[in-house]
């Protein structure tokens, strides 16, 4: 790493950059042909879908701002880019003309809960239990826990929320299935409502929970029996080194680093993974809004939606990116 | 001895298969999922003969939800269809989604992939380019929007090639944003191809380019895209699943995906009609779960380095 590779890694992150802000401009571009392609002008459909809630003087301001009396590349396409970078999306039908930006916004703080809590569950038991299969290939924590991860794996997240709502919502009545907080004033002061918000975070957080923690199992099963046979750690056992030394030392660190790229590239993923839950739970937040924007063919907030979603990829890739560069310098 | 003759004499490529399908069933995973995958195409294949027509509100016959009885074995729907039913018909929707789709894909990324590889210089640049967009963002994402923007164009009435326009898209949809990942591998092993003699003796024969493809490059790809074609079908069945869960299915034609968002739109969770939604989401889990095992059981024989690995 001495003077002259600086400059060669400096290049690597530039690169990185570049091709992370092309591919957001992508997401943008196909946005914009997407939502041109449906028939009919995009501000007069915003009126039909609004009926009235919006005013004459706000489509126009629309068209101004959208450019739709230009030609549709470069014009259209060009302010419709300027107007997104604005934080400008549109506006909503289904809900009476509002901001699409506002509409997101007041919903992610929700899904945030919901999958960032599930993110964190499945990578601390998702990880610890990967890494001890692959240390003990073969072993009866390996079988049983490949074996689940495999099952939960090719399980969609949503039936299992379902499951979960049969069996502890339904049939046991343990813990509410469906919103965010009970109806009426059930529970007064701060302290009884955090009670009832985090009864009813328990089953969603466990089916969203149960959806990822397969793939860090196998992830980390796999880093840690790659390690395994390497010569490295053949060498540390010749020194004479005990297993829980080899384990810490030398096996651990290098496993991590696939581990810790799937768990930046998944932080991504958060948002998108959650959709089908939510709507499983009625659960507030982005999800839930999808699928009322589906149900009302709301195309403004699904763009919206479909933007927020690929910005998220494509940060949490660019993040992946250079996290790794910097722990394996090999690849600069 | 009598053995080693009756291998001997068979000619080398029955010989291949034989060993093969050897090596396959020797995985105890590999044979459940290979019968799993029997029972499932067999209702995919003649579901009215099993099960009789597909059940609709006008013919349905039995109780409101009614749980798993004689008559109804896996027990009835909010509006008295039979589940089993609806079950094994949408085993036949659910299959030919995931397989057509999977079937473009395949094709669409090993073009993508070997012409990447092999040309190499501007068009690797390229499509390597387009194929990083649809490597990073997920099939689901796309498809989350791209479906109801084509449904809104071609409407929702008659069919497309045989298939209701709404599952027509899906699979289009579902076929053209899940290549990337087999592009990718395609064009890693063809670039190691590439190099070897046989591909450069072709190539002085005068042998053309398409041809080379083709002809020596396509046959030795064929393991690689098998091992990772199961797990693209695996995944086309669950972003199926997910994209019909959210409403984007067609009720008239209805897959598991159908069944589950009909099910949650009934309100079969807090009824507490588990057969409603266990049915659908167990095929989905056992077939996907299928795939996956034989995607690693093939990848297991492709891949010699990793059974020695203890």
């Amino acid at each position: 790493m001495a003077g002259g590779s600086g400059g060669r890694a400096g290049h690597h992150t530039g690169r990185i950059i570049f091709r992370a802000a092309a591919t957001l401009l992508m997401v943008a571009i196909l946005n914009f042909l997407l939502f041109r392609v449906i028939p009919g002008d995009p501000a007069n459909m915003l009126l039909a879908g609004a009926r009235s809630a919006i005013t004459i003087h706000q489509i126009e301001a629309q068209r101004q701002s959208w450019g739709l009396d230009k030609p549709l590349i470069p014009n259209q396409l060009f302010s419709y880019v300027s107007a997104t970078l604005q934080g400008d999306l549109g506006y909503s039908f289904k809900f009476r003309g509002r901001r699409v930006s506002d509409l997101i916004l007041e919903r992610i703080p929700a899904t945030l809960a919901l999958a960032g809590l599930a993110q964190l569950i499945a990578i601390t038991i998702g990880v610890t239990l990967g890494i001890i299969a692959g240390w003990r290939r073969g072993g009866a924590v390996d079988n049983i826990t490949t074996g689940i991860s495999l099952a939960l794996y090719s399980t969609p997240p949503f039936w299992l929320g379902m499951l979960l709502v049969v069996a502890f919502s339904t049939m046991l009545g343990w813990l509410p299935g469906y919103g965010a907080y009970s109806a009426g004033a059930a529970h007064v002061g701060i302290l009884g409502r955090l009670s009832d918000h985090a009864r009813h975070l328990i089953l969603p957080v466990l089916a969203v929970t149960l959806g990822l923690i397969g793939q860090y199992v196998v992830v980390a099963r796999a880093a840690m029996s790659d390690v395994v046979t390497e010569d490295y750690i053949v060498t540390a056992r010749a020194k004479g080194l005990t297993n829980n030394q080899m384990l810490m030392r030398h096996a651990f660190r290098n496993a991590m680093l696939p581990v810790v790229t799937l768990i930046t590239l998944n932080l991504g993923y958060v948002v998108a993974g959650a959709i089908t839950v939510e709507s499983v739970f009625a659960w507030p937040g982005i999800g839930s809004l999808t699928v009322e924007a589906l149900n009302a063919r709301d195309y403004p907030v699904l763009q919206g939606i479909f933007l927020l979603l690929g910005a998220s990829i494509v940060f949490a890739n660019l993040m992946a990116d250079l996290i790794y560069g910097v722990l394996d310098p090999r690849v600069r | 001895m009598t053995n080693k003759k009756a291998i001997t004499r068979s000619p080398p490529r029955a010989r291949a298969i034989k060993s093969f399908l050897g090596q396959l069933l020797v995985h105890n995973s590999a044979r459940f999922g290979l019968m799993a995958l029997v029972v499932f195409f067999a209702m995919a294949a003649m579901p009215a003969f099993l099960v009789g027509p597909l059940q609709t509100a006008i013919n349905a016959m039995g109780d409101f939800l009614a749980p798993p009885s004689f008559i109804n074995p896996l027990g009835t729907d909010e509006v008295g269809r039979d589940v089993l039913n609806l079950v094994v018909h949408g085993a036949r929707t659910s299959l030919i989604i995931a397989l057509v789709s999977t079937v473009i894909s395949l094709v669409v990324g090993t073009t993508v992939g070997m012409a990447s590889g092999y040309y190499g210089r501007w068009v690797d640049v390229w499509l390597m380019r387009i194929t990083d967009f649809f490597f990073v963002i997920p099939s689901f994402v796309l498809a989350l929007v791209i479906t109801p923007v084509a449904v809104g164009v071609m409407g929702r009435s008659g069919d497309i090639l045989g298939f209701r326009p709404s599952l027509f898209v899906i699979i289009l949809v579902i076929g053209l944003t899940s290549w990337a990942f087999v592009a990718r591998i395609v064009r890693s092993q063809t670039l190691t191809l590439r190099e070897r003699q046989f591909v450069e003796r072709a190539r002085v024969v005068g042998t053309s380019n398409i041809k080379i493809m083709l002809r020596h490059l396509l046959p030795n790809l064929v393991p690689q895209i098998a091992a990772n074609g199961a797990l693209v079908v695996a995944n086309a069945i669950y972003t199926e699943t997910a994209l019909s869960f959210l409403g984007l299915g067609d009720p008239l034609q209805p897959s598991w995906g159908t069944l589950l968002s009909l099910a949650q739109r009934a309100g079969a969770a807090s009824s507490g009609a588990w057969w409603y939604l266990g049915a659908p989401g167990l095929c989905v889990v056992i077939v996907s779960l299928s795939f996956v095992i034989i995607g690693n059981a093939l990848d297991d024989i492709f891949n010699p380095r990793r059974r020695v690995i203890p």
